[in-house]
């Protein structure tokens, strides 16, 4: 630690630190303009500048951005400092004397009148006093490099790309709100909103965060959603070998930190659409392919995301080339990593228990990790031939054809095909987390996690420890998740990346500000005050209504909300055995066993008949919470409270399932 | 083409030396800039062609030289070995040069240099004075050797430094050691000691394990200045080798050179120079068969005097704006894509062979104060500068640190011309400052300089006489400054505005009382407050006339009056009716037809018309035109 003294204060702080921040730290008040906690100091506008003393030596610096590294002592009211802030000042309202800032600023150093007449002198109150703010929001904040400075010493501007509005301009409006004179105008958004100031300034704390707070938090903009396999692995949550396992420790290598090392390639907004704020998409570039029908190419693949290395990690392969590889050759074929890893897992571990061989995999060898197999197989099931056109079946499919064709032991399928409603699960193991069996269960469109992500709530920060508390999640989750899918928006930046302040509020889950924070962006859109709750219940209202679709489709009822026993518990004896501790503590605690009494199947069994009966009564709970019948049916009278009662053919359909009120 | 070892350095030379003696003479003909702009090329060739067509090719050799250095004589041929110097000439002097010079043995007298009109001819180069008090170091091959030929600049000595050192197996610290103890500072303005870069560089890049840069500054902005573009053009490998002795003393293996692009003859040389030491084997993967890896490339500047400030040179040379950053952190440890970087400019990189092989001991004692304990004790060893404006010698001069200016002004550069009388010398560039003939005694060295409120800074000096208005003159570097401006910052690029308009109204004559105190206030406010060099020091020239000749900004304020008659708002050109002879001379020259008159008759100036250009004043032959 270093001290640094002001005039009647001292403070002790790291080496490195600015004087700027040295002197807020102290309560010492530095007048700064193009000073910005969000950007790296830039020493332009002078205005900081102090007398200090290092040893001997007297000097003038400027505080944002001078770098204590020795004993100093700054005079922020000495006679050098005073004069050179004056001057400056002095300089600046003859250039620019109508502007608010700098009249305050001036005034304060006690400047009054210019001594000499500018000639560029500018009447605006609103005009660019060149403290590069913008610049640097678009540059250093946003990545966006639209803005720029143009020409030199006199003749320098703000500006634009040949001096138009730039095509990459993606309106984010950051630089309207940093610029401290006003002097940035927003063109109108052509979609004509009600109040386009509104909606800026709700996108502008967005921005901020992602500028201030990404970096401390998910690093989004670095790797994207490919950090999470770093948190899922400690967690226990990365699913390996068909879920089996929620951690390897080959894990590293399809780990975040090693793909920003070696693979990523990007310091520029990759995003799904140009105005993002977040921009988490990554890309590997120059890479190059090793099979199929693009060898040898060399090609950008977008990702991998999350999901695409857990899938990885699901199939036993941890390399991270492969990743990238099935990466590009999913999204060249149009087949969705999660369903593919998904699909491969589950015949990966048919093929380990004998289900399936070689032969009736056309040669292939796929045990867990056999990444060459797995890839000829994705490259069959583009083409549509030999073993890929069974895998492309899904699992749902080939459970059937397997215990039909090869007379496999259809419970056993049924347990270890990791699929609801036919769709195949993401990457996340679910085991010790009740509420998210619930998610993937009763999400509508199958076993998805973008309805509700509950884990952390539920088992790492036990939140929501009784069925209500569940239930009560199960609600307000998928609702408010369902709200996004409603508007064309992307959850990310609803929770990926939360205020400084969420852990302080009540709910903090629900990250209220950014509830608040879409309120807003809805206001400013359609005129239309709205209130949280209000959100939730437009999606309530297309909730219902997709639930009742499913069941007119035969989709929408308790037996549909089945879940593969995998996804709640261990299936088999080598599962059970490799979280032995906490599965013995679980029968002893929660059910009141002696598990040392019993033998590896009795508590194989006892768990299972325990968490079965848990999922059977959170169905329960959350149908209560909904206001749908037993059978997880929208009543009559939830039909009505949503408006959805004047539906054509409701009342016979619900009536058709015996649902009469 | 050979492969230059360690083992076969001194072979080379003696080679190539043999060929050399074995012509009977040597023609060094100048193709600097200089010489190449009043026609020395085309000399060259028709001499060539008389050499060939006499079937004298056998005994004559013409080189194609860099400066010579004398400028203001150009084009220039010394023939060697006897050293006999020929001044401004031309194409149809050629057949009367060789015929008595090289067939009769009668050198030409009226092609020689004389100090003046009708004083004898000086025959030999070192006898002329402009050239006598001078001591090269950095020069050492101006004018002597062929830069576009290794071979030639290998006879002259050049790579021995580096040979000595690979082949002594001298350790980095030894030869950062060796360059401390020479006393160097930095030649291109901030004197700051080479050997302590050195040695931070080295430093840093130990601590962090990051491979360091050398870079060579060749930026040269100053108007006026061109010291570091002579130095490339004339002896191309001296750079090239300090730079490598730069690489093996902090461990890079990448050099660069930022040069600016109005730099044609120097580039092209430079380019040339650098693909022969590459094929000679002095640059690459295997220098001097030493094993060493070092190369270099070369990074075109578009001319802004900025880009010669280190951080925006660095960023210019990155691919960025050229704007400078605050140096809290030393380009020596986070320069050139962040690694540590050795940034010195052309001067000096050229002159390391020469410490190396003649030793530290030898720079040390050339210059003045004590630099055996630091090398901030005093000023070693030369200085390059080029002497412009109201003097007699122009040109391009080396002279030991110390010197003094009147010795540099009156000796070396031969004194004012037309019998006027000297003003100020503006020493250090555009921001350097202006010192007046009382000052004259002042040694040259860093520190004297700053002291008397200017400074070295590049080498620049410009001499000004009489006839020069020094607010008019701080007026136009301020001018010059407000141009080259990168407006990042507020003081330089609002305070270069505010200066330059206070400026303007004092030249118009509607000065204030104040002002004077405004310009203190606003150069002290831009000296403290500016974040680089270009602004801390653009004010330099206002401040250092206002030390000096305040009494010529209290007579433009206080009596609307300009001293020097050189501000066109406060003067009015008059004929003088008693000594107009009417002979018409001043007629024709002016420009807005603005003197009327008949012939033999005295003749008027309509001030109405009057543009105050001056010319009238020249053109007058009987002293008859009047400044008011």
């Amino acid at each position: 630690m270093i001290e640094v003294s002001f005039e009647d204060k001292k403070i002790e702080v790291e080496p490195g630190t600015t004087l700027v921040d040295a002197a807020k730290a102290a309560g010492v008040y530095i007048t700064t303009l193009c000073h910005n906690e969000q950007l790296e100091p830039y020493g332009a506008c002078r205005i900081c500048s102090v007398e200090i003393a290092e040893g001997e030596r007297r000097r003038v610096v400027t505080a944002c951005n001078y770098p204590v590294h020795k004993p100093v002592t700054v005079f922020t009211k000495s006679e050098r400092t005073l004069r050179t802030r004056r001057v400056i000042l002095e300089m600046m309202l003859a250039r620019w004397p109508k502007v608010k800032v700098i009249q305050n600023m001036a005034k304060l150093a006690g400047v009054e009148e210019p001594r000499f007449a500018h000639p560029d002198r500018n009447e605006s109150e609103n005009a660019c006093i060149l403290c590069g703010l913008c610049v640097r929001i678009c540059k250093e904040g946003l990545w966006h490099n639209v803005l720029a400075f143009e020409g030199r010493g006199p003749t320098r501007k703000v500006t634009q790309p040949f001096g138009e509005i730039s095509p990459e301009c993606t309106g984010c409006s950051a630089c309207a709100d940093i610029c401290p004179t006003g002097a940035i105008t927003m063109v109108d958004d052509p979609n004509h909103p009600a109040d386009p100031a509104r909606i800026r300034k709700a996108g502008q704390v967005v921005t901020r965060e992602m500028i201030l707070l990404d970096h401390q938090q998910a690093l989004m903009r670095i790797v994207g959603t490919a950090h999470l396999v770093e948190i899922m692995n400690d967690y226990d949550l990365l699913p390996v070998n068909n879920y089996k396992f929620g951690d390897h420790p080959d894990a590293e290598k399809i780990s975040s930190p090693h793909f920003r090392k070696k693979y990523f390639t990007q310091g520029v907004p990759d995003a799904c659409y140009l105005g993002c704020n977040m921009a988490c998409t990554k890309a590997v570039e120059g890479f190059e392919l090793k099979t199929g029908p693009d060898q040898g190419k060399f090609v950008v693949v977008d990702g991998p995301e999350y999901e695409t290395l857990g899938g990885s990690s699901n199939m036993g392969i941890f390399d991270p080339e492969w990743v990238i590889e099935m990466n590009y050759y999913c999204d060249t074929y149009g087949i969705d990593t999660i369903s593919y890893a998904t699909a491969m897992a589950f015949v990966m571990e048919c093929y380990e228990a004998g289900v399936l061989n070689q032969e009736r995999t056309g040669g292939l060898e796929l045990p867990f990790g056999a990444a060459d197999a797995a890839i000829e197989v994705l490259h069959q099931m583009a083409e549509g031939e030999g073993f890929g056109l069974t895998v492309g079946l899904g699992i749902r499919r080939m459970k059937k054809l397997f215990a039909e064709k090869y007379d496999a032991d259809a419970a056993f399928l049924q347990d270890i095909g990791m699929e609801a409603k036919g769709l195949e699960y993401s990457e996340y193991v679910t085991k010790e987390s009740l509420a998210q069996q619930g998610g993937y269960g009763i999400a509508l469109k199958g076993a998805q996690h973008d309805e509700a992500w509950l884990i952390f709530m539920d088992m790492v920060n036990k939140q929501i420890p009784s069925f209500e508390d569940k239930a009560e999640a199960l609600h307000y989750f998928p609702m408010w998740r369902t709200w996004f899918g409603l508007n064309g928006l992307c959850k990310l930046p609803w929770n990926d990346v939360e205020p400084e302040d969420n852990g302080e509020v009540d709910e903090p889950a629900k990250v209220p500000k950014h509830v608040d924070g879409y309120c807003n962006l809805v206001a400013g859109m359609t005129g239309k005050e709205v209130k949280p709750a209000d959100l939730i219940l437009q999606s309530e209202r297309v909730y219902n209504f997709q639930r009742i679709f499913n069941l007119k489709m035969g989709f929408g009822k308790r037996e549909h909300d089945v879940i593969p026993y995998r996804s709640a518990g261990p299936v088999t004896e080598e599962e059970y055995q490799s979280r032995a501790e906490r599965y013995d503590g679980q029968l002893k605690e929660e059910q009141g066993l002696d598990p040392a009494a019993m033998s590896l199947a009795e508590k194989v069994a006892a768990t299972r008949q325990w968490r079965e009966d848990r999922y059977q009564k959170l169905l329960d709970a959350v149908y209560k919470r909904r206001g749908w019948t037993a059978d997880g049916i929208p009543t009559l009278a939830t039909a009505k409270r949503l408006g959805l009662d004047q539906m054509e053919g409701l009342t016979e359909l619900l009536a058709a399932h015996g649902v009469k009120e | 083409m050979p492969k230059v070892t360690i083992e076969n350095l001194s072979a080379i030379a003696a080679e190539a030396q043999e060929k050399h003696a074995a012509y009977k003479s040597i023609l060094l003909v100048c193709a600097g800039t200089g010489c190449v702009s009043s026609g020395s090329l085309s000399f060259r060739d028709v001499l060539q062609k008389e050499i060939d067509n006499r079937e004298l090719s056998s005994e004559l050799k013409v080189v194609a030289t860099g400066c010579n250095g004398f400028c203001a004589h150009g084009p220039i041929c010394v023939v060697q070995p006897e050293g006999i110097f020929y001044q401004h000439l031309k194409a149809r002097h050629v057949p009367e040069l060789i015929e008595q010079h090289f067939v009769q043995g009668k050198p030409v007298e009226h092609l020689m240099y004389r100090a003046a009109k009708g004083e004898r001819a000086i025959p030999l180069e070192k006898d002329i004075q402009f050239f006598a008090k001078q001591q090269t170091i950095a020069l050492r091959n101006r004018g002597r050797l062929d830069p576009e030929d290794i071979a030639d600049a290998i006879r002259r000595g050049a790579y021995q430094g580096l040979q000595k050192v690979l082949a002594e197996g001298i350790k980095a610290e030894a030869l950062i050691d060796l360059i401390l103890r020479s006393g160097i500072r930095g030649r291109g303005g901030g004197g700051f000691p080479t050997g302590i870069k050195w040695q931070t560089c080295r430093q840093a890049s130990l601590e962090r394990k990051e491979t360091a840069y050398v870079v060579c500054n060749g930026d040269e902005g100053d108007p006026g200045a061109f010291m570091d573009r002579s130095i490339v053009e004339a002896d191309p490998h001296a750079v090239i080798e300090g730079m490598i002795l730069g690489a093996l003393a902090v461990g890079a293996q990448e050099g660069l050179v930022y040069i600016r692009k109005e730099y044609p003859l120097a580039l092209q040389r430079l380019y040339k120079a650098i693909d022969q030491a590459r094929e000679w084997g002095l640059l690459g993967d295997d220098l001097m068969g030493s094993g060493m890896k070092f190369d270099i490339q070369v990074h075109q500047g578009a001319g802004a005097f900025v880009c010669g400030e280190s951080t925006a040179l660095m960023a210019s040379m990155e691919g960025r704006a050229g704007e400078p950053r605050a140096k809290y952190v030393h380009t020596v440890e986070y320069g050139f894509r962040n690694a540590p970087t050795v940034l010195n400019n052309v001067e000096t990189w050229a002159s390391i062979p020469p410490i190396v092989s003649k030793g530290a001991e030898w720079f040390a004692a050339i210059g003045v104060g004590d630099v055996s304990q630091s090398p901030w004790g005093g000023s070693s060893g030369t200085k390059v500068f080029s002497l412009v404006g109201n003097v007699c010698n122009t040109g391009l001069v080396e002279v030991p640190m110390g010197i003094s200016l009147r010795e540099i002004v009156y000796d070396i550069g031969g004194g004012i011309p037309n019998g006027r009388k000297l003003k100020a010398i503006q020493s250090g560039g555009p921001s350097g400052g202006c010192l007046p003939e009382s000052q004259l005694d002042l040694a040259v060295d860093f520190d004297t300089l700053q002291e008397a409120g200017s400074m070295m800074g590049s080498g620049g000096l410009i001499v000004m006489d009489d006839r020069t208005c020094m607010v008019d003159v701080a007026r136009y570097f301020i001018s010059f400054l407000m141009d080259e401006s990168c407006g990042k910052c507020t003081p330089c690029r609002e305070g270069l505005v505010a200066v330059h308009e206070v400026l303007t109204r004092i030249t118009e004559g509607k000065g204030r009382r104040e002002d004077l105190d405004l310009l203190e206030d606003l150069g002290a406010a831009m000296k403290e407050g500016s974040l680089c060099g270009l602004g801390q020091s653009a004010v330099n020239p206002v401040l250092s006339t206002l030390r000096y000749f305040r009494e010529e900004y209290e007579a433009h304020i206080n009596d609307g009056r300009c001293p020097a008659g050189a501000c066109k708002a406060l003067i009015r050109y008059t004929i003088d009716t008693e000594t107009c002879n009417g002979c018409g001379a001043c007629v024709k020259p002016c420009p807005t037809a603005a003197i009327t008159g008949k012939l033999k008759q005295v003749h008027i100036i309509d001030q109405e018309a009057c543009i105050q250009c001056g010319t009238c004043l020249d053109a007058c032959n009987f002293d008859a035109v009047r400044v008011e």
